[in-house]
């Protein structure tokens, strides 16, 4: 099968190559390849196991990145009290700040 | 600010799973917002502006206590993958030619997913958070990251090839 692959790919206009499959990996997952292209890119991974399992592979881990960040709990507002704090802070800021201008003036 | 609170708290969230750590990520966007407020030329939306903040101080509070035993791939930025004369792949490589395969040995899925992810090099990090993860669209991420729309995609796919040939490398093992 890999020879018929590389003679394919040699003589058969059109046919792409590992290498081009790359190229097209991105444009083909988010769905922004030509019919035409989208034929020969499929025609490619028909035929060649190891693209046909790197494709895959670059789809199914996408997936998985999602899954390693589901949130089990629904997301809550902010606690109220973590925003008092937040404020607190920020005011005693804003004061410390006004008292030291004051002071250089 | 609470206009923007609940935003900005959802995606600490996404950052950590223990709501102290996420509170703890707020709380010091909130500060480098108050320090840097001064600095917003309205260029682009606030929302944006606070959605950068956040990712940026979330990311530097996981990396304070990432793990020594992954820098190796925090280092990793220059990389591409090797074909030979029939376009075929051989080997997905650093710049001195080392196996970026070989690298990382056996990853438990769903457990060490998330570790892997953040640490990536950081624009690889910051790219597939945004896109893959939180899912905001090419043009969202490039305004939160502050660079072309190419340089997401391109990013975004590299980032994508170094996770693939990473996890290749270790045997994965799907957790049930």
């Amino acid at each position: 099968m890999l020879m018929i692959k590389r003679l394919m790919t040699k003589y058969v206009p059109g046919m792409l190559t590992c290498q081009e499959v790359d190229g097209f990996l991105y444009d083909f997952h988010q769905g922004n390849l030509s019919f035409s292209q989208q034929f020969t890119f499929k025609m490619h991974i028909s035929m060649c196991r190891e693209c046909k399992s790197y494709v895959n592979d670059y789809k199914d881990n996408i997936r998985l990145s999602k899954e390693g960040f589901v949130i089990a709990e629904p997301i809550d507002k902010v606690p109220e009290a973590l925003m008092t704090a937040i404020l607190k802070a920020r005011y005693s800021h804003d004061a410390a700040v006004k008292v030291a201008q004051d002071h250089k003036d | 600010m609470r206009d923007y609170s609940d935003k900005m708290y959802a995606i600490c969230c996404r950052y950590f799973m223990c709501p102290d750590d996420a509170q703890e990520c707020l709380q010091k966007a909130f500060i480098q917002t108050f320090q840097h407020i001064h600095t917003f030329k309205g260029d682009s939306q606030l929302s944006t502006w606070l959605h950068r903040i956040t990712v940026n101080c979330a990311l530097m509070q996981i990396r304070s206590h990432k793990s020594k035993r992954l820098s190796s791939i925090s280092n990793l930025d220059d990389f591409s993958q090797r074909y030979n004369s029939y376009g075929e792949r051989t080997v997905f490589s650093d710049f001195q030619g080392n196996n970026i395969e070989n690298m990382f040995e056996k990853i438990e899925l769903k457990t060490d997913m998330a570790d892997l992810i953040f640490q990536l090099p950081e624009k690889y990090c910051n790219v597939l958070m945004l896109r893959d993860i939180q899912e905001l669209s090419t043009k969202e991420s490039a305004q939160v990251l502050a660079i072309s729309e190419g340089s997401v995609k391109t990013q975004l796919h590299r980032a994508r090839l170094l996770l693939t040939a990473l996890l290749k490398g270790s045997g994965k093992h799907v957790n049930d």
